[in-house]
């Protein structure tokens, strides 16, 4: 089964999406696809965070900040996945090198691939991305084209995925399919 | 008149053409100069016409109030701006209560109103 799930900040998508990852897998072996690649105090922090947030759940971390889809060859048969987050895999797509660069502009499609490729071949996969497209705000041609690349990844995840969830302050909406916990 | 509002890219135009047959041609779509073909099958970027709106000191509702005859068979969308934290800046406020507004008050005369998330259409009415 593949759950997408979106919504703003704080809004509780990691650990819903740590739940659902967990009730899927069952016995089963189960990855948390670590996508941010820390560059300073503030990220470290965010991800000391998140370790310990799903410390005791039982999840083997791998660290894939480019290339996501390496997750299907690093792990056990029939694993169940959750990849956290879209968001930054398309940032480190777009830096391939280092973040002083050009951005790449195969990045968005680069990110497609491999997240289609993990929905298609893993037994179980959970995304999150974030939602940021609602606000009264005129961007730089950067920002611009990274919320329009973030989107179609959205776009093609959510149209791939069982099920799509929206978490809006905690409260869950179901956009499509069907979920418990 | 069926209203469709979502963030940006979220998959508006695609809904209009897939869902109420709207084509590529019959799509205006509004920029921060005030233009409006209120003939157009389907009138999108009224998030743009909002923000002419209040630098012009426009009252959004009331001009399309005035339009009313025209539109009320067609197609409207609209980027949902209005959700975001309060931005900086008294223009960028004053633009997301007039966008907010102007949601409202289409909604409340819509025949149905759809909220697009990630491509998926959501019924709001």
């Amino acid at each position: 089964m593949t759950v997408f799930i979106s919504g703003g900040v704080k809004s509780g998508k990691s650990s819903l999406a740590q739940k659902i990852a967990v009730r899927l897998a069952g016995p089963g072996p189960k990855y948390y696809v670590a996508t941010m690649i820390p560059y300073d105090e503030e990220d470290r922090a965010r991800v000391r965070r998140h370790i310990a947030d799903r410390a005791g759940l039982g999840f083997e971390t791998l660290e894939l900040g480019r290339g996501v889809e390496r997750c299907l060859d690093l792990a056990a048969p029939g694993a169940t996945f959750l990849v956290d987050s879209v968001t930054a895999l398309l940032l480190n797509e777009m830096y391939p090198e280092n973040p002083a660069g050009d951005a790449d502009k195969n990045a968005a499609r680069r990110s497609i691939d491999g997240l289609l490729k993990v929905a298609r071949e893993a037994k179980n996969a959970v995304f999150v991305s974030d939602y940021i497209y609602s606000d009264a705000i005129r961007y730089d041609d950067f920002t611009e084209n990274y919320r329009a690349d973030l989107a179609s990844i959205d776009r093609a995840l959510a149209a791939a995925c069982d099920t799509v969830l929206e978490l809006c302050a905690g409260n869950i909406y179901v956009h499509k399919g069907e979920w418990e916990l | 008149m069926d209203l469709i509002i979502g963030g940006a890219y979220q998959g508006k135009r695609a809904y209009a053409k897939s869902h109420f047959s709207v084509r590529e041609d019959d799509i205006f779509t509004c920029r921060e100069d005030g233009k409006v073909d209120w003939s157009a099958r389907c009138i999108a970027g009224l998030e743009n016409l909002a923000l002419w709106c209040v630098r012009e000191g426009v009252d959004p509702v009331e001009l399309f109030k005035k339009h009313e005859s025209q539109w009320e068979n067609s197609v409207l969308i609209s980027e949902d701006i209005f959700c975001g934290v309060v931005p900086l800046g008294a223009e960028n406020r004053a633009w997301r209560e007039a966008a907010g507004r102007l949601c409202g008050y289409l909604s409340s005369r819509a025949d149905s109103v759809t909220r697009m998330f990630c491509g998926l259409a959501q019924r709001l009415k």
